[in-house]
């Protein structure tokens, strides 16, 4: 096909040469020249060749001396030889915007590849360090109160001992309250240790576009979506009212709610596995934030307890996921809380303050 | 017997938790030694009365399963009561199998602790109190003639005088003499006795 369209070009240039031949030096020239130039640029360097051929075949015949006949006098050779010399070249140079696109074509997909790679990285780790750091605070803050907590029990068990000893060992009970007094406080330096560490992790509230702050945690989750084929739906408003939050706690809120109602959904077989995040604003002082998904749903007895610290209905989970949600929540002056759909599943909604309203739609 | 109530010894490197510990075992007067690391419990003389040991499993330089392990390899038989900063399941599955009686999660109860520590003193009493039986048993086993010792292994086998006479080339009357003396000896009140005792011999040579 693409031969017979190079045919065409070079009989195409002919008819041109012939046409132009009373009024030119060397008619040949340019539109075989184009031809050949054409040929290669659709269709490659193959029928770029077979038209340099075709055409200084052509060219002999019609237009080197002798005319209409294939032999060729010796003073033509060079015009001959120049001519297809060049068209090759135009050939050669013509396809390289075919080579080009091959390579910007491979580059495409070994990026695309990466990103793909590099996005499920980023899941794991969004997750992997949601559970780390907590696990971590949780065991060294427990470690750290258990050896004065220790003390202070073990110190009074024995005080009491002391006292309800016949006759009692007032020395002994007074040296065990001193030791609880130092236990004490041992435990209370561990405590204010906490919260100092606390205060450093503050927020850092700046006017905040939601949107693209949601938009950046769906896709840190999309390869998990994908995996578990989910359906998503992200509808918002295009503008949308300006809030005052810091956007890494907003976003580990709202990953936080995505990866639970990704889990909510994964061992969902008989109805399509939706999440849907929407926006909501009545043109009141709140924004809505909430996210829905078909999973089974929440038990009512459970419905409250798991925004409870330590509290999970999963085999692997930590419990404090919602728990730090809400705080964080809180923290910015929202709500954070959950309903049940009439269909199955949960939505869970947060609330934050909007600050400008002049933006509002 | 008139034991001593026994001993509490204590292995942490947090000194209030040995302070605290030590006040509460002498609370329920028991005597309590407090040793900072692995190192200074084995370098340190121990009395020879009931003991049990409160051992912190994280402990700087030899852990607390590695003291566990030592103490075991030089024969010492010594309850093991371990404390653990975390629940850790697979140290605490280690340290029942290498023989710890109990595994307290800290910050544990003190009546917990106590009830532990005298669960290990009762085991070593009981255990001090086998060995001490075991001994006399076979001091008066000593106390036998060569003659006595095989009368006795027919009796136990549950041969009748005549045979065991038979089997000796004596009388019936010699064989009888020689049994009345062994039950004496032996201090067995019948031949069922005899043989529970003979039994407890047995089992005794074998190491547990």
């Amino acid at each position: 096909m693409r031969y017979v369209r190079s045919a065409l070009f070079v009989f195409g240039a002919l008819a041109l040469a012939q046409l132009l031949a009373p009024y030119l030096p060397y008619p040949f020239l340019f539109p075989f020249l184009a031809s050949v130039v054409a040929s290669a640029w659709f269709g490659g360097i193959g029928p770029g060749l077979f038209a340099v051929l075709l055409s200084g075949v052509v060219v002999d015949y019609h237009f080197i001396p002798p005319i209409n006949h294939f032999t060729i006098s010796l003073p033509e050779v060079p015009d001959l030889c120049s001519f297809v010399i060049s068209a090759a070249m135009a050939a050669w140079l013509s396809t390289d915007r075919e080579r080009l696109e091959h390579r910007v074509e491979e580059r495409t997909a070994e990026l695309q590849q990466t990103n793909e790679a590099l996005r499920t990285t980023q899941t794991e780790l969004a997750h992997a360090a949601r559970v780390m750091t907590m696990g971590e605070i949780v065991v060294s803050i427990a470690h750290e109160f258990s050896q004065p907590l220790l003390g202070v029990l073990t110190n009074a068990g024995a005080g009491l001992r002391w006292l309800d000893a016949e006759p009692a060992n007032v020395d002994e009970a007074r040296s065990a309250m001193q030791r609880i007094v130092r236990d004490g406080n041992r435990a209370r330096d561990v405590l204010a240790q906490v919260r100092t560490s606390m205060r450093k992790a503050e927020p850092k509230k700046v006017q905040l576009d939601v949107r693209a702050a949601i938009a950046d945690v769906i896709m840190v989750v999309e390869s998990e979506i994908r995996r578990h084929k989910v359906s998503l739906r992200f509808e918002t408003a295009r503008q949308l009212p300006s809030v005052l939050a810091d956007r890494v706690q907003l976003q580990q809120v709202v990953l936080n709610l995505l990866l639970n109602a990704i889990d909510a959904v994964r061992s969902v077989e008989d109805r399509p596995r939706t999440l849907r995040i929407h926006t909501r604003h009545d043109g009141g002082g709140e924004l809505v934030i909430a996210i829905e998904d078909s999973g089974a749903g929440i038990a009512s007895h459970d419905r409250e307890r798991i925004f409870d610290a330590f509290f999970t209905t999963k085999a692997e989970g930590l419990g404090m996921g919602l728990s730090i949600s809400r705080s964080i929540v809180e923290a910015h002056g929202g709500r954070l809380w959950v309903t049940s759909k009439a269909d199955g599943g949960s939505v869970f909604q947060f609330t934050l303050p909007v600050t400008n309203e002049s933006l509002s739609p | 017997m008139t034991e001593p109530r026994g001993t509490v010894f204590v292995v942490d490197d947090d000194a209030s938790v040995r302070e605290a510990i030590a006040s509460l075992v002498r609370s329920v007067r028991l005597d309590v030694r407090t040793f900072e690391s692995a190192h200074d419990f084995l370098a340190s003389e121990r009395p020879d009365v009931p003991a049990c040991l409160v051992l912190d499993v994280r402990l700087p330089g030899s852990s607390g399963l590695e003291l566990q392990r030592d103490l075991r390899g030089r024969g010492v038989t010594l309850p093991i009561i371990f404390l653990t900063g975390y629940g850790d399941v697979p140290m605490t599955v280690r340290a029942m199998r290498a023989g710890a009686i109990e595994f307290l999660i800290k910050p544990c109860r003190d009546q917990d602790l106590l009830d532990a520590i005298q669960d290990g003193l009762g085991r070593s009493r009981a255990e001090r109190l086998e060995r001490a039986e075991l001994a006399e048993l076979r001091e008066r086993y000593e106390s036998l003639t060569p003659r006595e010792r095989q009368v006795m292994a027919e009796v136990v086998a549950g041969l009748p005088n005549k045979k065991i006479a038979a089997e000796f080339g004596t009388s019936e009357a010699t064989i009888k003499l020689q049994r009345g003396q062994v039950m004496q000896k032996m201090r067995a009140g019948s031949v069922a006795e005899l043989v529970r005792l003979a039994a407890r011999l047995s089992a005794g040579h074998e190491p547990s």
